[in-house]
Formats: C-alpha cells, structure tokens, sequence
C-alpha cells in the first residue's frame, strides 16, 4: 500500500498513539521495543488507522517517561537500534501507515551532554544554551504546571551555583530559544529525523519556549516567532510533514498556533474532551456545544486533533472550578485517582466499562470536527492500574492473549517494565486482542468497523460542521458538509430512550441512509424529523437527495 | 377506562372512554418531554407580570447556579392568560444575560418553559398544572415563588429548597419580616386555626411561596381537592393543611422582607373566600384529623419565626368602625342564622361603642369564628354568603387589633398574637360541640 500523496493527509488521518515500550517486547526483555512494534503493524493496518503517534523513544534517563531526553539523535537502547526504527518506518509505510514522532523542543534531561556543559562553568560555550539567573526571582508571574511536585520554575544548581528556569520537573532544565545556536540545534535534531521519513512531529510543550518578565510565559509572541521559523523551513524542505501542537490551552489562546495557516498544522483541542466526559454524565449537551462554538475558525489547511485518552492523566486545567469538582467527583472519587490537576485513567473505567458509552464517546471522537487520536488499548477496552505511580498506571503492558504475560513479551513477569493489568475486569485473560478479534461483537471489531465507517468519507475530516439544536438537551445532533456530500449525527447522550424531533427542513425531500448498515430511513418533509433513541445510542447518516 | 352503565331497557352496555381529558397542552407536554427528568422544580404562577418577571427569572437562575449547579432543574410558569407577554419573558432570559456580571457558569443547561392553562388566573390551577409537570418530570424537590412578591431575594429559593432536598421534609413554609399591622388575616385567622384545630404553628399556612417534596406533591396532586366543587382559590391553604394531615415533615424558613407589588382592587371578600373559605372547607373535610388533636406543636424553623417592623402607619379607624357597625345591623337576619344569640347579642353591644372605646375582645373573636366555621360546615345559608357576612365582623377585629396594638412593642404585639392563639385552642372544644350539635 502507498502512502497518499495529499499534503492534507492529517485531515483524514486516524492516529494511533503508542509508547513503543509499552507494545510489544521481541527479544524477551520485559520491554517493548521496535522490532515489537513492527511485528504488530498488521494489526493496526486491520484496525483501520493511518497514522502513528510514537511517545519519546530518545536515550533518556526516563524520569519522566522518555519527556526528559538526554540524546536527540538516537534510540533508547531498551526500544532498539537506529536501523530497528528505520525498518519499523519503512514497514508502516509499506502498509499506508505514517509515523509522528514525539519532539520535546522545550527542555531537555539534566542529563543531557549540552546541560551538563552549560552546568560546568559561567564561561562554558553552552551556558546560555539553558536559562540562568543568580537569584530564583525572575518571572514570578509563571505558574507551576507540577504542582504536586514542584515548589517552583527554579532549581537551585549547586554545581554553577545559580537557578536555573524549568517548567516542568526540575531535572528537565527549559533551553534558551533567545539564543540563535539553540534554535539552529533544534531544527537539525528535526531534520535528523525528516531525513529519515518520518511525516510528522508532535510537539510537546510548545507555549513555553521563550520567557519575558511581567508575562506568565506563556504564548508569548517570541515563541510563536520561533515556531514559526521553524514551519517555514519544514515547508521548504519537507513539503507534506506536519506538524502537531501540544499546548493544552483555551480555544482562543489556542488559535495564533495556527497563526495564517504558517504556523501548526493541527493542535489538540484540549479542552473539548473533558467536556465530551461530562456531556455524557451530566446527560446534556451543553457543555461539547458551548466549548465548540467558542472555538475559532481556523486556516483551511490546518485541523484540530481530538482524542479522549492519552498517556497523561485527564487534563482538567481547561475547565472552571466548578466543572474540575464535578469531574472529579463523578470520574474520581477515589482520590488516589487525581493527578495535578486531572484524572489518571484509561477509557473504559472511566466510562465503567459500559459498552454503550464507549461506543458514543467513540462515536462522537469520529465525527466531531477534526483528527481522532486512539489511545493504545483502548480500542478493546483497557483498564488502567492506579497503584502504580504517576501516570503509569495507563501505561501498562499492550493485552494481546490471555497467555503469558498476555503475548506482551516472554520475559520472567518480574522483569516487564511495568506489571500488566490482571484484575478479573480489565485484565489480560479478559480483555485481550486474541479474544476481541474472535468474536464479532467484542469492542475491537466495533472499532474496526466504525473507522472504516470513518475512513469511507472525508466528510467528517474535512467538512463544516452545522449544530441542530432540538429541543431535547439530551440530544447532540449536528449536520458535516464537504462539497455535495451531508452527514447528519445524531447522539443521545442520555442513559434513557429518548424521542426527538429535528428540524431537517433545510434538507426537505432527503432520504437518510444509515451509514453503518446502509438502512434507508423515511424521507424528510416539511414535518420535524422524528427519531427514537436507545440510552447512549447514536446514528450518523447521509443525506441523500435520490 | 371502562365504565358500565345500566341501559334503559334492561341490558347493559358498555362505554368506553379512551383517555380522561388532559389539562396540560400537547405543546407543554412536548416540552416536558424535552426537559425530562430534574431534580428541581422552580414553579412561577403568573399573570401580567412583565415589569418584573425577568429580573424574577434571573434571581432564579443565579440561586439555581449558586447552590444547585448540578442539579437538572427546571422553571415552570403557568400563566393565567398575561397580555403583557410574561410567558415569552419567562422563557427568554438567560443565565448568560448574568453571567458576565456574577461570573456563574452553568454546568447544564437551564430549562425554562411556560404554558398558558387559562385566560384569566386561577391559582388552583396554576399550582395543579405546576404539580402535573413535577410528577411527570419525576422533581426531587420543588419550590413556589409568587412574581406578587416584589423583592425575591437571591437566597429565597436555596432557603426553600434545601430543607428538601438536603434535610428531608416534605413541605418548607416561609415566615417573613413584616409590619405589625400587615397580614392580619394570617395573624387573626389563619395561624391561630391551623395552630388550634390541626395542632401544628406554621406561621403561613397560607403562603404564596413554599417549597414541597415530589412525594407529597404528587400525592396532593392525586388528592380529590380539584374536582371536588370547591372554589380552587386558597389552594395553597389546602396544600398546607394536607402535608399536616398526611404525616408529612414540615418545617419552616425565615425568607425576610415581603413587599407586595401594589395591585388595583384588592377586595377583603376574595380575600376572605381564600383563606376563611378554603380553611372552613377544609375543616369540613378533615374533621377526623383535627378534631381528636389537642394543644399545638412548634414545627422546626430555619431563621427566625417571624419578625416585626414597628414604624407608625396611618389606619382609618373611624372607617372600619362605621363598615364594622353598618354590618352588624344590616346582616342581623344573616348574623342570626349563623351566629348563637349571645354572639350576637355581643356583637351588637360592641357595634355601638365609639372608636376611641371600641373593642372586640379575643374570646368574643375565637367565638364568631367558629360560629362561623360550623355555619359554613352545615351550609346554613349559601357558603358564600356566610364568608361575605364575615367581612365586616373581621373588619371591626382588625380595628380592635390595631387599637390594641398601637403603640405595642414587637414582643407585645407576638404576645398579643399568642394570646390569641390559646384563646383558639382554649375554645376548640366548643367548635367542637357546636359542630357536632349542627350535625
């Protein structure tokens, strides 16, 4: 199969996000690696999606999963060899299948070589490759994102006997985008791997790059300046790459990423999924209608990503007080589910494992308007394990058999990475790909059919999106448009039938066909539409006018 | 339903009737349909409310996001035919007209919906359309606010709602701050029965806002008080004393201030007709419950019980006497079917005295009342009339109240008022007697 040749590619993608760690492990070590994840492309291939999303993969002290790099042009030694990766790239792509990397542009390990110079001395070449200060004073306006572990954005370094600024965990120092070589190394690190073929990269952390006094360090101009810099020289160099944007922020903050279509080609929409959560708890739609319609227009070549699981906690900085207390009492009322400010959970427990609204939360991530993004294991319904720390506890094992250490790897249990889920409800003898695949009606072949359902139109890709409002607030309906094709979705996001009427008087003497079973529904009249749905049921249709 | 109905030539057929006649609307069912199930109820009877409805709505709206902001609630007007446009009012506002200034946001969206049962107001219907949308919307907790009332405070609904929805009762009466002389029906009337006869001290059994539990509106709902014949006015009344009688928790809470938006017209005889005529009806129908209760109880208060403003107002004495006295002499063939010849004599004694010496002393008050009560129990004259007859008696009571209470401090005017109470209770057993010597 060849890689479609549209440089708009990421419109239509369906994007698989996996820690190569965490997959499959080929040489028995406990650890997955790339050899691993090359032997599993087939099943992606058959699950539908075309694009991968690879966590850090980088030589890494892994104090922070692979997010504190402590060498750009290499491949952790527990994941493989440089030349594994370029055969696991060359295999995906044989199979239409494209790989995003991970880029964490806005610090590095204190591990790295180029910290550990800038640490040695005030007169080191690299010294101004981090940021310094004599005294922990500056950019007070900084909030700290770590707030259960972090005091400040300044660690003392006893070495150069100064602060140095970091965001994040204070072994990951922030470098310096105002100095000139740092940029410069930044971009050959990504045309390392451009070079290689890779198609995309994920950017992690990407508002806060530059610092200024009296800002919060955030978004600022001189950040966009450098991203921008960097855009340009993909699209001169790379054409077809893309470029996808970490910047867990509100709609319009959001929106200068994407600056005149110059900037970032998709960027997460952050805060529309813990709003898609609560949309279906609260069994109203008020709150996924009114975070989409304060989200701007964005430039015809870029896109958001959506997605409702990844491998961080449930992210609830984009929401109000109000709406954080409600998702953690109604998503986490086991505190030691908490984490920062978010929920340290995969999907199916989130959901209590009920089938029907993993299916409209499936459903809604495919149809809305943007890039899905499918959390590993979550297509057959993963749980997660909150005893493990931090957010490990949703990155456990891949579940493959119900056989030794769940087909993951041959190793001794004692030695995998990470203890697989084994609890009589999510664990691997019970949920499993081996099992899913065997029967017709377990998650995972649901999930196969609706990405192809997906996958069958560019509609939901790259179309408008217009919201019917009926008069039940239970109901979510809007209509996708792209050319002479109309898709009309209907979601009940209420745990009770529901009957409902939609005014479709703008699409009058259409015909609906169902687009999963290709059933033909009666003929729109001048007369409101009138639909009965099952608790947590949804329809998507095409208008036809036959 | 099936009935079966003898025919006229002996045999018997059979009628079918497909469905009792709703009173709801198909349009106000549509949108309960689309509200579905809440876990409150915010009920607005209206009627040519415009001037104030929207600020009413927007109270609402800020307490509902304030205390309740993941409850499913939803706001119900039953309108009484407004030519104003109140309905559209109602269903117009928004939360977000507020928002920017109080910083609230919903979780949910907030339902407000209205209907109109009727072209002219009738407050029984209104509440029963109210009661209706509760039981089918399945409300946890309900409460009643009067659009009459010209100063809804933002805290009135959470001081209603939260002894149902938090605390378990069933029925949450307000007490406010008033003047002295105001609400003397209540004063008079209305607490010192309902505290005798039903052995219970609410202090406004009879209250334009009141917050109730679904339980027990859906069992008032169910109740034969709607079709029974009786006039619906007084209906909250009713609601009152059914929650007594029922077993229900009551309690009440302290709302503060009441004003009134002033309205043209307002006549004592309708007036009497909602409290005396629907309190009298009652005490027809409930003779079993109230007749055994002896003494009263204090129900549990949130706030104070009730509060007292003393500042002078200015009360036409010479006016009320001279209505008093014109009464007394020109309803005497009434007053001689209704009232024993002692009364009478009494009253007739006391209509002759002149202002600065008029009194019409408690027991003689307590007397009449229940004369009355037992006169309208036994239809001795029309049941309308008897109420009517009773508008210049209580005339003259409320000139003995204001001469009695002239200069009183707030503690003397309660106990004045509680005077009166066991002076109620004290003769209950004569109601009694005269009561079942009618019968």
């Amino acid at each position: 199969m060849q890689l479609n040749r549209d440089v708009l590619w990421y419109k239509d993608a369906i994007i698989y996000q996996v820690h190569v760690r965490t997959f499959h492990d080929s040489n028995g070590d406990g650890i997955g690696d790339f050899p691993g994840l090359e032997a599993k492309l087939d099943y992606l291939q058959e699950l539908g999606i075309s694009a991968i999303w690879l966590m850090p993969f980088f030589p890494s002290p892994l104090r922070d999963d692979g997010y504190d790099i402590a060498d750009y042009n290499a491949v952790h030694s527990s994941y493989g060899t440089l030349d594994d990766f370029r055969k696991f790239l060359a295999s995906a792509h044989d199979r239409g299948i494209r790989v995003i990397i991970e880029m964490v542009l806005n610090h590095t390990s204190d591990q790295h070589p180029w910290f550990q110079e800038s640490r040695s001395s005030r007169d080191n070449s690299r010294r101004d490759w981090y940021v310094w200060s004599d005294t922990n004073t500056p950019y007070k306006e900084a909030r700290i994102i770590f707030l259960d572990t972090e005091k400040s954005n300044w660690a003392w370094d006893p070495i150069s006997k100064s602060y140095y600024w970091h965001r994040f965990f204070s072994h990951q120092p922030d470098l310096n985008y105002d100095n000139p070589a740092v940029r410069e190394q930044m971009w050959k690190v990504m045309e390392f791997w451009l070079e290689m073929g890779v198609d995309g990269f994920r950017l992690d952390a990407v508002p806060y790059l530059v610092e200024r006094e009296g800002t919060n360090c955030e978004n600022l101009p001189e950040t966009h300046a450098v991203l921008k810099e960097l855009r340009q020289r993909l699209d001169e160099q790379f054409p077809g790459r893309m470029l996808l944007a970490e910047a867990n922020q509100w709609p319009a903050d959001l929106r200068p990423y994407f600056g005149d279509g110059d900037e970032f080609h998709m960027a997460f929409h952050f805060p529309l999924m813990p709003r898609m959560f609560m949309g279906v708890k609260l069994e109203d739609r008020k709150p996924i209608t009114e975070i989409l319609q304060q989200t701007p227009e964005i430039p015809p070549s870029c896109q958001w990503s959506l997605f409702l699981r990844n491998h961080d906690e449930l992210t609830l900085e984009m929401v109000t007080d109000m709406e954080r207390d409600y998702m953690y009492d109604t998503y986490a009322g086991n505190k030691t589910m908490r984490l920062n400010l978010g929920i340290r959970r995969r999907l199916a427990p989130l959901l209590d494992n009920d089938r029907r609204r993993i299916e409209l939360m499936n459903g809604m991530l495919m149809s809305l308007p943007g890039t899905p993004i499918i959390y590993y294991g979550d297509e057959i319904g993963m749980g997660d394990n909150i005893s493990l720390g931090d957010r490990n506890g949703v990155r456990t094992p891949m579940q493959w058999s119900g056989g030794w250490n769940g087909g993951f790897s041959t190793a001794d249990p004692k030695r995998l990475y990470a203890p697989l889920i084994d609890d009589p409800v999510y664990g691997y003898p019970a949920v499993n790909v081996l099992r899913q695949t065997e029967s017709e009606h377990l998650l995972l072949n649901w999930m196969r059919r609706i990405i192809a359902v997906r996958r069958s139109t560019a509609v939901f890709g790259r179309g408008s999106i217009e919201f019917l409002y009926p008069a039940s607030h239970r109901i979510l309906a809007y209509v996708r448009q792209l050319g002479n094709e109309t898709i009309l979705v209907v979601n009940n996001l209420s745990s009770t039938a529901q009957a409902v009427e939609l005014d479709l008087g703008s699409y009058k003497g259409n015909i609906l066909i169902e687009m999963s079973g290709k059933n033909i529904f009666p003929r729109v009249s001048d007369l409101p539409y009138l639909l009965t749905m099952g608790p947590y049921q949804f329809y998507w249709f095409w208008l036809r006018r036959i | 339903m099936t009935r079966l109905n003898k025919g006229t030539r002996g045999t018997r057929r059979t009628e079918i009737k497909l469905a009792e006649e709703s009173f709801l609307t198909d349009d106000f069912l549509r949108q309960l349909i689309n509200v579905g199930e809440v876990d409150i109820l915010v009920g607005l009877p209206t009627h040519n409310n415009a001037k104030t409805i929207g600020s009413i709505v927007q109270t609402i709206q800020t307490d509902i996001l304030r205390g309740f902001p993941r409850e499913r609630t939803v706001i119900i007007n039953a309108d009484g035919g407004s030519r104003d446009g109140t309905p559209e009012l109602v269903t117009e506002v928004s939360i977000d007209d507020v928002r920017p200034a109080s910083n609230l946001n919903a979780l949910r969206t907030l339902h407000s919906i209205s209907t109109r049962y009727a072209t002219s107001p009738e407050s029984g219907v209104a509440l029963r359309t109210i009661l209706a949308a509760a039981e089918l919307l399945r409300a946890k907790a309900c409460v009643v606010l009067s659009p009459e009332s010209a100063n809804i405070d933002s805290e009135w609904l959470s001081k209603l709602l939260l002894p149902i929805y938090r605390d378990g009762f069933d029925l949450v009466t307000p007490t406010y701050r008033r003047h002295k002389l105001e609400g003397l029906l209540i004063t008079n009337l209305v607490y010192p029965i309902v505290r005798a006869l039903y052995g219970v001290r609410i202090r406004e059994a009879y209250a334009s806002e009141f917050g109730f539990s679904g339980r027990f509106g859906s069992q008032f709902l169910g109740q034969n008080v709607w079709n029974d014949g009786t006039d619906s006015a007084g209906i909250e009344l009713r609601f009152t004393l059914a929650a007594i009688t029922g077993g229900y928790r009551v309690c009440q809470s302290f709302l503060g201030d009441k004003d009134h938006i002033e309205r043209r017209g307002a006549d004592l005889v309708p007036a009497l007709r909602q409290t005396a005529g629907a309190l009298f009806s009652a005490l027809d129908a409930d003779f079993r419950a109230w007749s055994g209760v002896v003494g009263s109880q204090p129900v549990p208060t949130t706030g104070a019980e009730q509060k007292l403003l003393l500042e002078s107002v200015r009360v036409n004495g010479k006016r009320l006497r001279e209505m008093f006295s014109t009464g007394v002499a020109e309803l005497d063939s009434v007053f001689q079917s209704i009232l024993s010849p002692s009364t009478l004599a009494e009253l007739q004694r006391i209509a002759r005295l002149q202002e600065e010496e008029f009194h019409y002393p408690a027991e003689l008050w307590v007397r009449t009342v229940y004369e009355f009560a037992a006169a309208y129990q036994k239809s001795v004259i029309s049941r309308d009339h008897v109420i009517q007859a009773l508008a210049p008696l209580f005339r003259g009571r409320v000139l003995a109240f204001v001469i009695e209470n002239r200069n009183a401090s707030a503690d003397d005017v309660e106990n004045n008022i509680e005077g009166l109470c066991l002076e109620f209770e004290r003769l209950k057993p004569y109601l009694l007697q005269i009561w079942k010597s009618r019968e």
